[in-house]
């Protein structure tokens, strides 16, 4: 799907060069500028609603909890986007995100080891996963989609083995009755804790400057170096990125270990802010995650997957659903809410963009 | 006698057997039938959900007090398969079992499924899980006196006028319930205001509570306490308390318990001060025990309800409670339930 949106832009962009139409000349910059700038107002004129329509919305406070609330699928979003980049997919990033908390607790509380360890133990994990998902897809031919479902079905079921299906808890009854002496270590706690003082004391928490430290990191690595731009290159037509002399293989794999560290980063927040491993499929993860990542095509008109498109996406689901329950409204209207934004997103992405490149 | 490896296994094993039965030895001959030979009594558990803490905790029961009859137990695990739950309840009345204990499910699946065990003169009892027939106890953690313990705390602790906030989904069963009590209560005190009510069950629970109850406080500071009757949702709300510097202002009243939820009441300066729950250990040994008295012909009736207990902060402090074997020890009530226990009843070790 990607790969395909990717040719169409590039080709649209080509066409475009080579003959710009007249006619659509006079309509151009109305539409050019609905489509540049149209999400990121609509993005602005949903923050002044909100402010306008509850209490306390508008206060530092507020917009560092809704960065916190994104934090989790901002980060696993920024990894699928490296995916989505070379016209993969990653399906597994939700259950590398849990299976990654789920180590950090056992690492901790079962093997009583520290922060570090713990730490270490998780990208490890996230990076073999990735590895092993980039090997399945170049090398055995299995397709994406299908080679990290498998793998999501098998973390699932693997974070769950050496437990017996327990939650992890410090002071926890292991499967043969004794009880596990580790505890969470205050530094692992403190990654999801933890907040910096900017202008404000304690204000922004860890996993927000870790969001935007990766967010920062990607979108340059994505945008302005060799690789970065190999790696679009490869999305959008793989065998021609092959006659150039590319490896195409190395970076669709180098890919799938971007967004397993990615997507094992969030499970170590997340495991910090919970204090505990808790058996989950994290699907509602990867959902919101891919949400975020196509919601960010749309962003700038961008009509491709891009990093920055990507964090704006996760901000925006994040200031809807935050504004959102402030309203108290239930729950079930924000899953709405959500998919709505998305539907307009792509409709944006694939319609508007489509006729008047 | 050589002793081959097939021979030691076999002396092996048969040690093993023996060793299990032999608590029972004594007591066999004192109980009814068909427990006076509990060797050849079978039962099953059908169970719709299995995986966390709590269905850990209630097989365990379940197979404790199954030891304790000396009877055999068998374990059909339908992992939220409601279909595959009605089957496994025809292959248990198939294979002859005597007994059979539905743990959860659907009305509407297990009803028949149900029926059909009850023909074939099986013995069944349902945990949680309503298969209209009269001839089935229903086992019940009594989800309403779970709400009325915590609400009744957070009355004593915070006088008849507050303002709360309110974490409910709704269609779950348990929850629906807990409501009832909720309502009746804010009926009963009319100083009792609710600013705010919101939920979800995204996985993981905790995380996405913690993000809503984040929006709810910012929005209004002014709530004192915050109901949350299931402690997913109170651990998510204690996040948010925990990160809007709350902690002190706001007061968090829940259900359940597990081992995890301790600690985070623990902590200090925990703005989650109560909990009521029902031993989930407990339930299972009173589902096997209701189960054994229909098969030695008593009735237990037609509803069968463990009663809570209600866990504070400064009870978990005071007796330096850590996990749940250390809570089930210093509180009685909550390590044992008088329920289903005719005098002739073994009833499973306690330390």
């Amino acid at each position: 799907m990607t790969e395909k949106l990717g040719m169409d832009s590039q080709l649209a962009e080509k066409t475009n060069a080579d003959r710009p139409k007249p006619a659509a000349r006079a309509v151009l910059p109305m539409r050019h500028l609905a489509i540049r700038y149209g999400f990121l107002t609509l993005l602005f004129g949903l923050i002044v609603f909100f402010s306008l329509a509850t209490r306390g919305f508008t206060s530092p406070q507020a917009a560092v909890f809704i960065l916190q609330s994104v934090s989790i699928t901002g980060i696993l979003a920024l990894g699928v986007t490296a995916t989505l980049v070379v016209g993969g997919f990653d399906l597994s990033i939700g259950s590398i995100a849990t299976s990654s908390m789920m180590a950090a607790a056992y690492v901790m509380v079962v093997l009583e080891q520290n922060a570090l360890v713990a730490v270490l133990a998780c990208l490890a994990i996230g990076a073999l996963v990735g590895l092993i998902n980039g090997l399945i897809i170049c090398y055995m031919r299995v397709p994406d989609l299908l080679a990290t479902l498998g793998m999501m079905f098998l973390l699932i079921g693997l974070q769950r083995i050496p437990t017996e299906g327990r939650s992890i808890a410090a002071g926890m009854t292991m499967p043969d009755g004794s009880t596990a002496e580790g505890t969470f270590s205050p530094a692992f706690l403190a990654l999801g804790r933890h907040r910096f003082d900017f202008f404000i004391q304690n204000l922004v928490p860890a996993s927000v400057v870790v969001l935007i430290v990766l967010a920062v990191l990607i979108w340059f690595f994505l945008e302005y170096t060799r690789f970065g731009r190999m790696m679009y290159a490869v999305g959008s037509n793989a065998r021609a990125a092959e006659f150039a002399g590319a490896p195409v293989k190395a970076y669709k794999i180098w890919a799938y270990v971007i967004s397993g560290v990615f997507a094992s980063i969030g499970g170590i927040l997340l495991a910090a802010r919970l204090g505990r491993g808790d058996i989950a499929s994290g699907n509602n993860l990867l959902l919101d995650a891919v949400a975020a990542a196509l919601i960010g095509f749309a962003v700038l008109g961008a009509a491709k997957p891009n990093a920055f498109g990507t964090a704006i996406g996760a901000l925006f689901v994040g200031v809807l659903l935050q504004g959102l329950t402030m309203m108290n409204v239930p729950y079930y209207t924000q899953d709405f809410v959500k998919g709505a934004v998305l539907v307009i997103a792509l409709v944006f992405t694939f319609a508007l963009l489509g006729r008047t490149r | 006698m050589r002793f081959t490896r097939r021979t030691v296994a076999k002396m092996a094993a048969g040690l093993l057997g023996a060793s299990m039965l032999m608590p029972v030895g004594a007591s066999a001959q004192d109980m009814p039938a068909p427990f006076d030979n509990p060797g050849d009594v079978e039962i099953a558990l059908v169970r719709y959900l299995s995986t966390g803490d709590f269905f850990q905790a209630y097989l365990s029961g379940v197979e404790a007090q199954a030891k304790a009859l000396g009877v055999n137990l068998r374990v059909l695990d339908s992992r939220q398969d409601a279909a595959l739950q009605a089957d496994m309840v025809d292959q248990a009345i198939a294979l002859g079992v005597d007994g059979i204990i539905i743990q959860h499910g659907l009305t509407e699946s297990m009803k028949e499924a149900a029926q059909r065990a009850v023909d074939a003169g099986i013995k069944v009892v349902a945990f949680d899980v309503n298969v209209e027939n009269e001839a089935i106890p229903q086992i019940e953690q009594s989800d309403r006196d779970l709400a009325r313990l915590a609400l009744e705390q957070a009355i004593k602790d915070n006088g008849e006028e507050w303002k709360a906030g309110y974490v409910y989904v709704a269609g779950i069963a348990p929850l629906d319930r807990r409501n009832e009590t909720w309502l009746q209560f804010k009926e009963k005190y009319p100083g009792i205001e609710e600013v705010a009510q919101f939920g979800t069950l995204d996985n993981p629970i905790a995380n996405s509570v913690a993000n809503q109850a984040r929006s709810v406080v910012t929005a209004n500071p002014d709530i004192q306490v915050m109901f949350a009757p299931y402690d997913e949702f109170a651990k998510g709300v204690k996040i948010a308390v925990d990160e809007a510097g709350l902690t002190d202002s706001i007061k968090i009243y829940s259900a359940d318990v597990s081992t995890a939820d301790i600690s985070a009441m623990r902590e200090p300066g925990s703005a989650w001060v109560a909990t009521a729950a029902t031993n989930p250990a407990v339930v299972g040994e009173v589902s096997v025990r209701a189960l054994a008295m229909l098969l030695a012909g008593e009735d237990p009736g037609q509803s069968v309800i463990v009663p809570p207990t209600l866990i504070t902060q400064d009870v978990l402090n005071e007796g330096d409670i850590k996990n749940m074997d250390e809570l089930a020890a210093k509180l009685p009530q909550f390590a044992h339930a008088d329920v289903a226990v005719p005098d002739w009843m073994p009833l499973p070790p306690r330390d």
